[in-house]
């Protein structure tokens, strides 16, 4: 088992549902854990599938849940975005990029191979230092509520698994494959290094 | 606890004071807090005062030696913050982080690569910059390139994440010992780092030619890592980067790195997963456009916008991403490609219309020049181009079908795309290459030729030894590829082959590539080959193969402890039953000797090895015999069979968990159920077999019911216990049923066959039935018989049919089922309701057993009486219901009753008078004992004679306990009222008397009374009345004195010593008393023998005269004689005094002992059996009076009663002889 706690980053699109509901879990299990998106905005399902609400990353959870109550509070209680919302902002003030973020991790793991390719292009495009590696995983979870808390709990299984590997880079090929075997789904990984 | 009050004091304190202060407290606390503690300790030596770094450099690195994995960590960041502040440190720090890197933790290695990855460049930095040239520092510098050796070592290392930071380690290698050029992507924060161009070329021991030798030879390295067959997906995604980054920042490179990507989508590892082979696609795909989007790519743009579509990337994507074309202005050297394309993109066009609507000719900007040095696998794929025609495709494709895999390997499947471009030029362009890259890695081609022979470019060389390493690692690849792996080589020309159907023109026919490469193969390995095995070795001899192979199997035996701890037991016991099934011979005995030395520990292998006996069993099912699995199951069983002592359940487990049970482990199983110390166990396990395994269960059920007639009584009666539950089982039922009765039925033969002796065969033994080969048939029968009644009837059956001596023992042994079954089975009644004809016996039997401690029930009586009076006749019946009958009845029966041998007669009595049961009987008997004895003197004599009624009232009078005083009293009392006087009335006076003296005044009376009913005309009365008279002789002086005179008279003349007595005793009278005496009294008092004869004759003439009177008018004519011819007897008898009474008393409590000695517990009945049945010259008419069929008893009958009446309670002679029989 490592020494140190992994630091773990759960990215999606909006960092709204997929991310935010493995935050949840992940932090409630007592990981070091961020959420984020790799979007240019954050979209929420809006009246119709082409009239989103669009936000940028700099307001808060709680100013989306403000604004929605106010278009049409039954309407986004009905498909539980104000719960949602309502969620999240007991967890963190507002949505974070994670192009925006310098932090670094020992493990990023993205909800979509979209997200994964973003993830996987922002890493690359930085310029690397200190080296340190950095473990990408795409696990692929469809943007709906209950999708993303099957895949928040499959998320954090993994993360426990890595957490109690004794040599986690020695063997998180391994792991993954099992994983793959159990879940049935692929993943996809691969290493960045800061 | 400490820190709390030393908090103020510390801010007091010089930062010095601070550090000592937070040193000393952190030799002593926990890990975490340490990490906090040595954390401001850097902070405060190295950035805010750093004049203290150097005193307390020693007590840092102390913490090296830590325990915590991330303490030593942190000292290795400390060292890289401390030598980056100062570099002078360099020189004290880097043999401590040498030591870091051969740490043991992977994590500190991995933290020591990092930060070495930093300091290399750090220490070449400084080194490069400082003139002076004190020894210290080249020491450190050959400390530090020896450090760098070390992690290009540890490329090689098993830890995936060690060579992860190896990979990069590498490439920040490399980007340092080459020279930057002016189209370096150089990274902003890497402005000012050192690299090879920095390096003066006269520097005293750096030397700027091996630097970038070592240079270069990383890079080799890298490379040749990354064509690793087994390499890991995590490995490749790093080197993968690091190439990218690598071609960047050195565009020098560009061609290795790219033709490296090239040789790599070609030959995607076998051993990577699916989802893994997306994730290297991906990145491979993300680091080329990286690559394409550096303008030092220009050259290859070709080459990467192939791949880049192969990848999956749209054209017109590809095409955004390539940097603007005005950087062409590079030296168009060889047009090759730029020619070729032109010339043949009209004829490419025209195929795309047949083929595909899509025509998509490669858009991409103009193939800029080839480059500068034209490598081994352009040459090679320059000649190959213009072979390509599809005649040679087409063969290609055709030959290496053969050596296709099996199965599409996951990288073949993620990699195939659909040819867009198929048969146009660039697409056999691409084609070319693909080969051409496979075949320079295999060594062969004219590239390669023409490359060695230059010999004069040190880089080509250098290309040529590179290749030379992936040969071997292509080789490699290659030999599983032949076995039906995957294998990408095979794969790529599969997949490209088909389309590609260009016209171009035909120069010759190449040998084909594939056999090619395998003679080429063939060939190499043939050299390395030199040594063949089989030139050197010798077979082994058979003997030889035997021992050898059964020393390994003893080797394996015996490493049982060594393996047991390292945890692999198990593949130790599969291992062995797996090899042990496979051969014939001694090993198998010999395992399982091994096992049963201690059969508890090595269970396990005794259960592998049998289920590896059955299963090679089923894989040769049609032909395979058991035999080797039945040996192996009965070795085992019979082992835990004749192991002393095992207690745990063992054998059951094995038992059970067979595939199967053999004949012979059966027959183990059967012996183990005879071991009367497991008996229980065994039929335990025999009977969870036939529970847990119903296709064969009757085989093992009768295993069992063999069992139940077992000579061990604890194995007999453990059978019938488990049969008795079984028997509940509908589906066994009927087994264990049908196997009783035919078990029984033997019985019906003349000798018991040879079955009961063991044999099998049923033929029969001269041998006759004994007590024990007729229990044997009966034990299982009879213990059904309370769970099902029914059955009884068939014992009735087979009763009647058998001899004697098994009737008997069939009498005996049914006692305890009977007393199951209880008098109100329905079946038990029926059974005394018909009563088939020959068991009258066993009916009697079972009546006894049931009334034995219990009073009859109603419904029984009235079966038993139905019985008697319809259809047998016989008085036995009667017996043990005789409680349950009616007054009237018992009196109707009892003179036939006392007629019977005397024990019976005693039962019947006991069963009477309530004197049998010792618990009080509740039954209660209809007739009291003062009825019985009325009863028994108001029997007619002509129905019975005189000595049984005798013999039946001293049973009454043996009974002191019944018979008391009073009771005697209300007797003689009714008896006395009778008239007639019964006949034995007064010897019934006499034996009361005897009995109860003080009765004395009663009998006075008795006496008296008699006199005034005449007692002297009955003669037997009145002998008895004188007798009873002389024996109570004072006290009858005045009953006497009543008599009549000519009684008196007669009194003296049968007692002539009475009349002085008498005499004396009226002359004691006062004379007025005299007075009272008549004188014809006094005269026979006083007649001194002269009237003497005178009156006896009379009197005798009246005593005779009353005898036919009472019994005449009785009798039949027929009988009077017989009846004549007994009274004499029987007044011979009456006549005997009371001494020859009680001897005969005393013989018949003879009697009793010595029966009850012979016939163990069953005395009574038994006997009236044996009277009835008992074999003899004349059975039929001794089983005439059972008989229903035989006319009303007659004359004809009463003999042979009698006879046998006679027999049985004849003195001696005729009931012992027989009971002795």
């Amino acid at each position: 088992m490592p020494s140190h706690p992994l630091r773990v980053a759960v990215v999606c699109s909006s960092n709204q549902n997929r991310s935010m509901e493995a935050h949840n879990i992940l932090s409630k299990r007592g990981f070091d854990v961020r959420s984020f998106g790799t979007g240019s905005h954050v979209k929420l399902p809006g009246p119709a599938p082409d009239k989103p609400n669009v936000y940028d990353f700099k307001t808060s959870y709680e100013q989306m849940y403000n604004d929605l109550v106010r278009k049409d509070k039954e309407l986004y209680t009905q498909n539980g975005i104000l719960h949602m919302l309502d969620r999240n902002k007991r967890i963190k003030l507002k949505p974070e990029r994670f192009q925006n973020c310098k932090d670094k991790f020992d493990l990023v793991i993205t909800c979509e191979e979209r997200v994964y390719d973003q993830v996987l292009e922002d890493l690359s495009s930085r310029e690397q230092e200190t080296l340190q590696p950095v473990h990408v995983i795409n696990v692929d979870i469809q943007d709906n509520h209950e999708e993303a808390t099957l895949g928040a709990f499959l998320i954090c299984e993994l993360c426990q698994c890595i957490q109690h590997t004794d040599d986690m880079e020695n063997e998180i090929d391994e792991l993954l494959q099992e994983f793959e075997d159990k879940s049935n789904r692929p993943f996809l990984h691969t290493v960045c290094f800061y | 606890m400490d820190e709390e009050s030393e908090a103020p004091r510390v801010i007091d304190m010089t930062t010095s004071e601070k550090v000592v202060d937070l040193l000393n407290q952190a030799a002593l606390i926990t890990t975490d807090e340490k990490l906090t503690v040595l954390k401001q300790v850097q902070e405060l030596i190295i950035n805010k005062d750093p004049s203290l770094l150097d005193n307390f450099l020693d007590e840092m690195i102390a913490f090296q030696t830590d325990k915590s994995i991330e303490v030593r960590k942190f000292v290795i960041g400390f060292i890289e913050e401390a030598c980056k502040r100062d570099n002078e440190l360099l020189l004290r720090l880097i043999a401590n982080m040498n030591m870091l890197l051969k740490d043991d933790s992977v994590n500190v290695v991995k933290k020591a690569i990092l930060t070495l990855t930093q300091l290399y460049r750090v220490t070449l930095q400084w080194l490069v910059r400082s003139k002076a040239v004190p020894e210290m520092q080249e020491a450190c510098w050959d400390m530090v390139t020896q450090m760098k050796e070390d992690v290009l070592a540890l490329l090689d290392s098993e830890n995936d994440g060690v060579r992860t930071h190896a990979i990069k380690f590498t490439e920040s290698l490399i980007i340092t010992l080459s020279p930057r050029t002016s189209d370096s992507d150089v990274p902003k924060k890497q402005e000012g780092d050192i690299s090879l161009d920095k390096v003066p070329k006269d520097h005293s021991y750096i030397r700027y030619d091996v630097l970038c030798e070592e240079g270069k030879t990383a890079l080799d390295k890298l490379l040749k890592f990354m064509v690793h067959p087994a390499i890991s997906s995590i490995n490749l995604t790093t080197a993968l980067g690091s190439l990218a980054s690598i071609a960047r920042q050195r565009p020098m490179f560009m061609s290795k790195v790219v033709q490296a990507y090239e040789t790599l989508h070609a030959n995607l590892p076998p051993t990577l997963a699916k989802s893994q082979v997306s994730s290297v696609r991906k990145n491979l795909k993300l680091h080329l456009v990286a690559v394409l989007k550096h303008q030092g790519s220009l050259e290859f743009q070709g080459q990467i916008s192939t791949l880049l579509l192969d990848l999956g990337m749209p054209q017109s994507e590809i095409t955004r991403t390539t940097p603007a074309l005005r950087e062409q202005r590079k030296r168009p050297r060889h047009d090759q490609y730029t020619e070729g394309k032109k010339v043949k993109i009209e004829p490419a066009l025209i195929e795309d219309d047949e083929d595909k609507e899509e025509p998509a000719p490669l858009s991409a900007p103009k193939p800029p020049a080839v480059p500068v040095p034209q490598s081994a696998i352009d040459v090679t794929a320059e000649f190959l181009r213009p072979l390509l025609n599809p005649e040679n495709v087409a063969n290609l494709v055709l030959i290496s079908m053969v050596y296709l895999p099996d199965i599409m390997p996951a990288s073949f499947q993620a990699t195939y795309t659909p040819v867009e471009s198929a048969g146009t030029d660039a697409q056999i362009k691409h084609l070319a290459r693909l080969m051409a890259t496979q075949m320079t890695g295999a060594g062969i081609g004219p590239g390669l030729e023409q490359s060695k022979e230059k010999g004069d470019d040190a880089g080509k060389d250098e290309g040529a030894d590179e290749d030379a390493g992936g040969k071997d690692l292509l080789i490699k690849r290659k030999v599983p590829a032949m076995m039906g792996q995957a294998i990408s080589v095979v794969g790529g020309y599969a997949k490209q082959a088909p389309s590609t159907e260009a016209p171009t023109a035909v120069k010759r026919v190449p040998e084909p590539i594939i056999p090619t490469v395998q003679t080429k193969l063939a060939g190499a390995s043939g050299r390395k080959k030199v040594f063949r095995l089989s030139d050197v070795v010798q077979p082994l001899s058979e003997p030889q193969i035997e021992k050898m192979t059964s020393q390994t199997i003893k080797r394996i035996l015996h490493s049982e402890k060594a393996i047991a701890q390292s945890g692999m037991s198990h593949v130790r016991v599969k291992l062995l039953s797996r090899l042990v099934t496979q051969f014939e011979g001694m090993m198998k005995d010999d395992v399982l000797e091994f096992i049963l030395d201690d059969i508890r520990t090595r269970s396990d292998l005794a259960f592998s090895l049998l289920y590896q006996e059955y299963n090679t069993y089923l894989g040769q099912l049609p032909t395979g015999l058991l035999d080797s699995y039945d040996h192996c199951l009965y070795t085992l069983l019979s082992g835990l069979q004749e192991k002393p002592e095992q207690r745990d359940g063992l054998f059951t487990k094995l038992v059970l968990e067979a595939p199967l049970i053999t004949e012979s482990a059966l027959e183990v199983i059967r012996r183990y159920c005879e071991d009367e110390s497991r008996v229980y166990l065994g039929m335990t396990t025999l009977k969870e077999l036939i529970v847990k395994r119903p296709s064969r269960q009757f085989q093992y059920l009768h295993v069992l019911l063999d069992l139940s007639s077992h000579e061990k009584e604890k194995v007999r009666t453990t059978a019938l216990g488990f049969l008795k539950r079984m028997y509940e089982k509908d589906h066994l039922r009927d087994y264990i049923e049908k196997f009783a009765l035919n078990y029984m039925q033997l019985l019906v033969h003349p000798n018991p066959p040879s079955l009961l002796f063991g044999a099998d065969k049923d033929t029969e033994v001269a041998a006759p039935w004994t007590e024990e080969t007729v229990r044997q048939c009966l034990f299982l029968y009879l213990s059904l018989l309370p769970l099902n009644h029914r059955l009884v009837h068939e014992l009735a059956s087979v009763y009647t049919e058998a001899i004697a001596d098994i009737k008997r023992s069939v009498l005996r042994a049914i006692e305890q089922p009977i007393r199951g079954m209880g008098m109100n089975s329905p079946e038990l009644l029926l059974l005394v309701e018909n009563c088939p004809k020959g068991a009258e016996t066993l009916v009697t039997r079972c009546l006894h057993i049931l009334t034995d401690k219990v009073p009859p029930s109603p419904e029984l009586v009235e079966r038993v009486r139905d019985l008697y009076h319809k259809r047998v006749p016989d008085v036995r019946f009667l017996i043990p219901v005789i409680n349950g009958l009616e007054k009237n009845e018992v009196i109707q029966a009892l003179p036939k009753l006392i007629k019977l041998n005397p024990i019976v007669v005693k039962e019947v009595f006991n069963r009477l008078l309530g004197t049998q049961h010792s618990e009080g009987s509740s039954s209660v008997s209809p007739l009291t004992p003062g009825d019985l004895l009325i009863s028994l003197h108001n029997i007619d004599s002509t129905k019975c004679d005189m000595k049984s009624i005798i013999k039946a009232t001293n049973l009454c009078f043996g009974e002191k306990n019944v018979y008391t005083s009073e009771v005697l009293a209300v007797v003689m009392q009714q008896l006395m009222e009778q008239s007639p006087l019964p006949i034995l009335l007064m010897r019934t006076v006499i034996q009361s008397l005897t009995m109860y003296p003080r009765l004395g005044g009663f009998v006075m009376n008795i006496l008296s009374r008699l006199i005034a009913k005449q007692v002297w005309k009955y003669p037997k009365v009145w002998e008895g009345f004188v007798k009873c008279c002389q024996r109570t002789k004072p006290q009858s002086f005045s009953v006497l004195l009543q008599l009549p005179p000519a009684q008196l008279n007669s009194v003296f003349e049968r007692c002539p010593e009475m009349r002085e007595p008498l005499l004396l005793h009226v002359h004691s009278f006062t004379l007025h008393q005299q007075a009272h005496i008549p004188a014809s009294i006094m005269a026979v008092l006083e007649v001194n023998k002269k009237p003497e004869p005178k009156p006896v004759e009379p009197s005798e003439e009246k005593e005779i005269e009353p005898v036919p009177d009472s019994s005449g008018p009785v009798e039949a004519e027929v009988s009077a004689e017989a009846a004549e011819e007994s009274e004499p007897a029987e007044q011979q008898q009456a006549a005997v005094t009371t001494t020859r009474d009680e001897e005969e008393s005393m013989e018949q409590e003879e009697a009793d002992p010595a029966t009850h000695e012979e016939t163990v517990d069953t005395a009574p009945q038994v006997e009236s059996a044996d009277g009835g049945d008992t074999p003899s010259p004349q059975p039929e008419p001794e089983e005439e009076p059972m008989e229903a069929s035989e006319p009303e008893p007659t004359d004809h009958q009463e003999p042979p009663k009698d006879d046998e009446a006679a027999d049985v309670s004849g003195p001696e002679t005729g009931s012992s002889g027989e009971d002795t029989e």
